[in-house]
């Protein structure tokens, strides 16, 4: 192999590693690799969270989601098929169908740009 | 009949955010949140409960890849309960059926449809030749299309020529059913879900609300969020997730709330709460043997002093005092209830019972005003009560024993008259009995699952085992198919088209999106196909459309109390449902029944209208029926060797049994495994810790179940989640049924918990 093809090698092998690390980046929890702790997975969500996280569940139990009982799963996945520690917004919009947004707040705007903490409160 | 979002969302009062979808911003710097990608949505109906939520399908690339609530449906305004939220991932369930299969030496071996459907007539005629049509039977369901329970009906009614017809709707909504008809006349609620925002109060009894019917209950909590002022009664013996927004609850011991419910009439009428002018204009009393006067009802409450009730069902004579004055003093009233009322020994009589309430107080047929039974099935209202899928049934609330509506059917099957017998069935317990019996021989199972969901269901495994079973089925093994000799797989929602019938009387169109998995077909043309193959080529070839079959059904509503004449698939199609009576095409449904704007009433002569807002036109006069039912209790009381009532219900997120909510996995991380709760105080005296194995054992069976100590169970009762096979609660319930509407008493029977 003489030294060009080597350096055209490196550079494609660079390349690719850059598209796969924007790849990565730019999609959910799952292709970031987040991976839930191996837990107890016979019992349910929050079930053990109330146990590690309870500020977390009160939190959550003080919304409507938390009346309704939308679970943890709904937004992070059940935990072993699907995690995400950082949910993206998509699945809000199965129930929150066509709500405005401000867009002069900014760009990139996803629904937990605002609606923060697991209370969700708005601007919070 | 696709529709991109944008073309959908350009039909409606959005069009201007819509048209400038991700591009262009309105008025304010206010934009559509993301935009769509190439998606096509189509209006569709939620696959489980019988709420009726209207969702719209995400197809991308030949695939459902999405599912939303459908903001312009008026049911859920947008919203989806967790079931609904993951529905279009069942599609694509590993366990889906996509091939008929024959159990050959013991084992199911793939063939043909010709093979598999050649095989089941060759069996059927030869079971009927040899020992007539009533040897056969057909058991189908709340969740099958109206289309497909109407194609059974004929099959089985008009041509086989048997009424051995029922469907799980037997097993959830019959006692509601007969409720509606001994107070009404007529089957089915007077009001909507339009009442929920205008109600001042709600009375929920033995319906769990939040887990069972959740966007029914997403709207109660916000009307009472809106208006602090409106109040919540709740009847029922545990403790559950509706108790968020009650404002009085009442825990009666399991099967022994009659007494509450005359408690509550007579402090009604002693403290001045009746409507003495309504009562006097629509309304006329009974017990079960002959009319009462006003008077003769008075004396029968008599016995059911405050007291009484609250040495009967336990609960303390300050509350039952509360909720009679919290129902009396609110103007208006609904009661919702489910299946902690149907599922009883007593069910009708407890229906009965909720609306002498509304009949006493005037609180009926106005705005907020109801006595509104929810159902569990997205079909059970429409395809089943309505399209006439039991046993005593014919389609259009007609009766096997009219003459005139055996008649009426037959004229429209094409049959002769003579096809159709004039004695009713077997209703589902019988019939299960009778295969046991081996008097039934064959049998034809659709879009349920019996061998679990039937009370005491292993009584019922014998004759499953020796009699020919065939079962359409969407999804692959379930507790029937492994007793089927025969398995014939089922287009799944969305891989069909069809009407759902929901519990406020409207009726809505599901299109097909996708083709069916497989070599699955719908089950209307497999019950078609397999009516030719037995010989009813005539009877059944001129089917070639779900809408052949729709213009033939809605012709037989015509002139009938739910005319549905005005419900083309053209129309369903377009709107979001139409509730009936709704007799023409430029009819817009009926909001109430029995007063000015349903049509039934508005045609009814002067002479009967003189006088009266509303008119009970199912009975005579237009006079509803309170009842001086007796109140008795449950079957299998507690006793000292069984000393705890058992009933079981739902969780959120699960449904029936797990066939579909089971193979996703977020609803199984959700509630994973079954559970018995038990009240704290009854777990300390019997040295139970949450989370030991537990048995818990009824005279029928016993089950190893993990114990949840919890304070939701009244001390003394036990609750066992029923969805799971594994952990089968059916094994231990019981399977004495209400004489009038043969539905089972799943919600009460006598148990006992030990230490594993």
């Amino acid at each position: 192999m003489n030294g060009k093809l080597g350096k055209g090698l490196l550079v494609i092998l660079f390349g690719v590693l850059l598209i796969f690390a924007w790849h990565l980046q730019a999609n959910d929890g799952k292709a970031q690799g987040e991976k839930h702790p191996d837990v107890d997975f016979s019992i349910s969500c929050t079930e053990c969270h109330q146990e590690v996280t309870p500020e977390i569940v009160a939190q959550w139990k003080s919304t409507k989601h938390g009346m309704m009982n939308f679970g943890c799963y709904m937004c992070h996945g059940d935990g072993q098929v699907e995690f995400k520690a950082k949910p993206d917004t998509d699945n809000c919009l199965n129930c929150h169908t066509g709500e405005p947004v401000d867009a002069s707040k900014g760009g990139n705007l996803q629904c937990f740009s605002c609606h923060k903490n697991h209370n969700l409160k708005f601007h919070q | 009949m696709g529709v991109t979002r944008r073309e959908f969302i350009k039909t409606t009062a959005a069009a201007a955010a819509a048209a400038s979808i991700g591009t262009t911003l309105l008025p304010g710097g206010v934009k559509p949140l993301f935009a769509e990608n190439d998606m096509e949505w189509h209006k569709s109906v939620c696959r489980f409960c019988g709420v009726g939520c209207g969702v719209l399908i995400g197809v991308k690339n030949g695939k459902v890849a999405a599912i939303r609530g459908d903001k312009f449906n008026t049911i859920n305004k947008g919203h989806l309960c967790v079931k609904g939220f993951y529905l279009h991932k069942i599609i694509y369930a590993k366990t889906r059926l996509t091939h008929p299969m024959i159990k050959k030496n013991g084992k199911f071996e793939k063939v043909s449809w010709d093979e598999a459907l050649n095989f089941v007539a060759k069996k059927f005629n030869e079971i009927r030749k040899a020992h007539g049509p009533d040897a056969l039977a057909f058991y189908g369901s709340g969740q099958a299309e109206t289309e497909e329970t109407y194609m059974a009906n004929k099959l089985f009614k008009g041509c086989i020529g048997t009424n051995n017809m029922e469907g799980n709707p037997r097993l959830c909504m019959a006692s509601a059913v007969g409720g509606y008809l001994t107070s009404f006349g007529l089957d089915e609620p007077a009001g909507t879900y339009e009442d929920i925002e205008q109600a001042e109060m709600f009375m929920l009894i033995g319906t769990n609300t939040a887990e069972a019917h959740p966007i029914v209950f997403e709207r109660i909590v916000r009307h009472k969020m809106k208006n602090p002022n409106v109040k919540i009664l709740i009847i029922d013996p545990r403790k559950t997730p509706t108790d968020q927004v009650a404002d009085l609850h009442l825990f009666p011991k399991p099967g022994w709330d009659l007494a509450i419910l005359h408690a509550m009439a007579r402090i009604i009428i002693k403290e001045g709460y009746a409507d003495e002018q309504f009562i006097k204009d629509n309304v006329v009393f009974k017990d079960n043997k002959k009319n009462l006067t006003y008077e003769q009802y008075k004396q029968f409450l008599e016995k059911f002093t405050p007291e009484y009730a609250s040495k009967v069902s336990g609960v303390p004579v300050e509350d039952i005092v509360k909720a009679a004055r919290m129902f009396g003093q609110a103007k208006t009233a609904m009661s919702m209830w489910t299946m902690g009322i149907n599922q009883r020994t007593r069910g009708v009589w407890a229906n009965n019972l909720i609306t002498n309430l509304h009949l006493l107080t005037g609180k009926i047929g106005k705005p907020g005003c109801d006595s509104f039974s929810l159902t569990g099935q997205p079909n059970a209202c429409g395809g089943v009560r309505e399209g006439g899928g039991l046993c005593h049934l014919l389609p259009a609330h007609r009766v096997v024993k009219n003459p005139k509506h055996r008649e009426e059917v037959a004229k429209v099957w094409g049959v002769p008259v003579s096809n159709i017998q004039p004695k009713p069935g077997k209703h589902t317990v019988a019939m299960f009995e009778a295969l046991n019996k081996g008097e039934i021989k064959g049998i034809y199972i659709m879009c349920t699952n019996p061998a679990q969901s039937l009370p005491n269901a292993s009584k019922y495994w014998k004759g499953l085992k020796e009699q020919f079973v065939v079962v359409a089925e969407s999804f692959f093994p379930t507790a029937t198919t492994k007793f089927a000799d025969v398995v014939l797989p089922a287009a799944f929602w969305a891989e069909k088209e069809g009407v759902y019938g929901c519990t406020e009387r409207r009726s809505q169109y599901m299109p097909k999106v996708l083709e069916p998995m497989g070599e699955a077909r719908w089950d209307a043309f497999i019950l078609r196909d397999l009516g030719i193959r037995m010989g009813f080529k005539k009877e059944f070839e001129k089917y070639k459309t779900a809408e052949d079959i729709w213009n033939e059904y809605i012709s037989l509503t015509k002139g009938r109390d739910l005319d549905l004449s005005g419900a083309t698939y053209r129309r369903l199609k377009k709107e979001r449902g139409l509730r009936w009576p709704v007799p023409s095409e430029d009819h817009p449904g009926t909001y109430k029944r029995y007063v000015k704007g349903d049509p039934i009433f508005d045609e009814l002569s002067e002479e009967k209208k003189k006088g009266r807002w509303i008119y009970f036109y199912g009975k005579p006069e237009g006079k509803a029926v309170v009842w001086a039912r007796p109140d008795k209790g449950p079957e299998e009381p507690t006793d000292e060797e069984f000393p705890f009532a058992l009933s079981t219900g739902r969780v959120l997120e699960h449904w029936h049994t797990l066939t579909m909510t089971g193979t996703v996995p977020e609803l199984n991380r959700a509630v994973p495994k079954a559970y018995v709760e038990i009240n704290p105080e009854d777990a300390k005296a019997l040295g139970i810790a949450n989370k030991d194995q537990v048995i818990v054992e009824t005279r029928r069976g016993q089950l190893k179940i993990e114990a949840r100590v919890i304070n939701r169970p009244k001390k003394g009762t036990l609750f066992i989640p029923w969805h799971w096979e594994e952990w089968m609660a059916n094994i231990l319930t019981i399977d004495a049924f209400d004489p009038g509407s043969k539905e089972p008493e799943y919600k009460v029977c006598a148990a006992r918990i030990r230490k594993a």
